[in-house]
């Protein structure tokens, strides 16, 4: 079942002559995790926005085609409507938390859901959990590392329970041990909860292992997407200045030296136990 | 910056801490109507005294000491001003009296009891505290927020007004340079990115809270809520008394000034 379908979607910032994204039609299936990739700049962000009706409602400007987001038609839906079903964790982790006390913030969407107290313990509880910060409820967002803020900011969203979780590239402020940590949790969600996961993300090193969906973007329209070996394996990905995850890249560079691999890999492990299998062979 | 270092709250927790705000501000209001009714020295000097337990209990001492020296050069003022107009214009051939000195110390304490009272309320109740009695003393919510928030960005405007200082004097930017003006003039550079950076950040605020259905319901609900407990009771009940002590030896008891307590 689509959770999310786009057909013919072209959006134009109020005051810009370029339409930032151009006849976008993209299905997303209900549990996929997805990663949304492409050059800066080239529209993810707004289409995003376009999936929890940030785009047209809190910008403006001019929508065309139609978004329809778990059943509802974005356009005929408030904001906090669309939240109940799409959460947005924003790049900025620092930007997002306006608590005093990560609890506080954690509780925030729910406060505004008019969820009663013992039901939002609960949720906030279990959000902390998941996220692996309970130890922290008690602390100030300022106090905390980006990457911790960045978990919060995922318990946050999580706690108001969404069918569709969005993170625009959540891992851009924080170094390599603080980003993987993030993906593991967004895993956790995808895998254990069934939450659909829509990663923008640049370091397809680290997230392509998890996806089992690619979008890639370039200038405003969807020029790749599919299943995660095919878009990374093929040239346009590259040409268009992809972070294609460098595992795939040796499977192309060996294949034009002669050396085929079984199969196309994502990760360096992937690739390590394909290249023994051919040395193995010789 | 030190400049900042007052607003940021430390999260301690005492006695004092833990009482119900609405009631520590009663109390404080208490405070401050009976430092007013009384213009005399002996009751003022008692006054001073009712909040220093609660300094102790609190173990805020050090922090007291300095919004209490911070007082200080305004207390100065208040006593200077006083005692020179009054002698000027009632004594002035005369050598002053010692009752002209004793009501300008009572005008400067009754100021130190304000400025003490406030001070041990701000300094014993955490701004997240503070949000919540605002938000159910049916203060609209938006206010609430925006108090908290306010808050909860000062050390990061603080941080951010470093890095652009320092981003700036790295271009070649003389901050101590040239006279009064002049300096005041060198802050343009901080101060516009500053207030750029400042707009930005609540763009993306308001887009978070956008996303975390703000303005969803009516009435929203609250993941804390605040109960008085018997200690807060104590101190509500204590707080009518002394109100009504200070009413009653204000209005029936005549307050003897501290030069004829000392003579007798």
């Amino acid at each position: 079942m689509a959770v999310i379908k786009t057909r013919d979607l072209t959006y134009t910032y109020p005051g810009a002559t370029k339409a930032s994204i151009k006849d976008v039609s993209i299905t997303i299936e209900k549990g996929e995790f997805v990663v949304l990739t492409g050059p800066s700049g080239c529209g993810k962000t707004t289409l995003c926005r376009c999936f929890n009706g940030l785009i047209p409602l809190f910008y403006g400007g001019k929508l065309e085609g139609e978004v329809v987001v778990a059943g509802c038609k974005v356009v005929e839906h408030s904001i906090y409507e669309l939240a109940r079903h799409v959460g947005l964790v924003f790049q900025n982790p620092e930007n997002q938390l306006f608590a005093l006390s990560v609890e506080k913030d954690v509780a925030f969407g729910l406060e505004n859901l008019a969820v009663s107290r013992d039901e939002m313990r609960k949720r906030v509880d279990w959000a902390l959990q998941i996220t692996g910060i309970e130890d922290l409820s008690e602390r100030s967002p300022h106090e905390l590392s980006g990457g911790q803020q960045q978990r919060v900011a995922i318990a946050c969203v999580l706690a108001m329970q969404p069918d569709v979780m969005i993170l625009d590239e959540p891992t851009s402020f924080l170094d390599p041990v603080g980003a993987q940590k993030i993906f593991e949790v967004i895993n956790e969600l995808n895998k254990e909860l069934g939450i659909t996961v829509i990663l923008v993300e640049h370091r397809l090193d680290l997230a392509s292992k998890y996806a089992n969906h690619v979008i890639v973007m370039d200038e405003g329209k969807v020029v790749l997407d599919g299943e995660p070996r095919g878009v990374f394996n093929s040239e346009k990905a590259r040409l268009i200045g992809v972070g294609v995850p460098k595992a795939t890249r040796l499977y192309q560079i060996l294949g034009e030296n002669g050396i085929r691999l079984g199969r196309v890999p994502v990760t360096s492990e992937e690739a390590a136990s394909l290249l023994r299998e051919v040395l193995k062979r010789d | 910056m030190s400049m900042f270092e007052g607003f940021r709250f430390r999260r301690v927790s005492s006695v004092i801490h833990r009482l119900d705000p609405r009631v520590k501000f009663f109390f404080v209001c208490v405070l401050f109507v009976t430092a007013i009714l009384f213009s005399k020295l002996p009751p003022l000097i008692l006054l001073f005294f009712v909040p220093l337990p609660f300094v102790l209990a609190a173990g805020v001492q050090r922090e007291w000491i300095r919004s209490m020296r911070g007082a200080l050069f305004f207390a100065v003022i208040i006593f200077l001003f006083n005692f020179v107009f009054t002698y000027f214009s009632t004594q002035y051939p005369q050598l002053p009296s010692a009752s002209l000195l004793e009501r300008s110390l009572a005008m400067t304490l009754r100021f130190l009891v304000l400025v003490e009272s406030f001070s041990v309320f701000f300094l014993t109740t955490s701004p997240d505290h503070l949000g919540l009695a605002l938000e159910q003393s049916h203060v609209p919510y938006e206010f609430c927020f925006a108090f908290t928030t306010a808050v909860r960005f000062v050390p990061v405007l603080a941080d951010e007004a470093q890095t652009i200082m320092d981003a700036q004097k790295a271009r070649g930017l003389e901050l101590e340079r040239g006279n009064f003006l002049k300096r005041v003039r060198n802050y343009i550079p901080i101060l516009i990115p500053l207030i750029v950076g400042a707009i930005r950040r609540s763009l993306e605020l308001a887009e978070a809270m956008e996303s975390r259905a703000w303005g969803a319901s009516e009435k929203r609900t609250n993941l804390y809520v605040l109960k008085l407990k018997n200690a807060d009771y104590l101190l509500a009940f204590g707080s009518v008394l002394m109100l009504i002590f200070a009413v009653y030896v204000w209005r029936y008891v005549p307050v003897p000034t501290l030069i004829t307590l000392l003579r007798l």
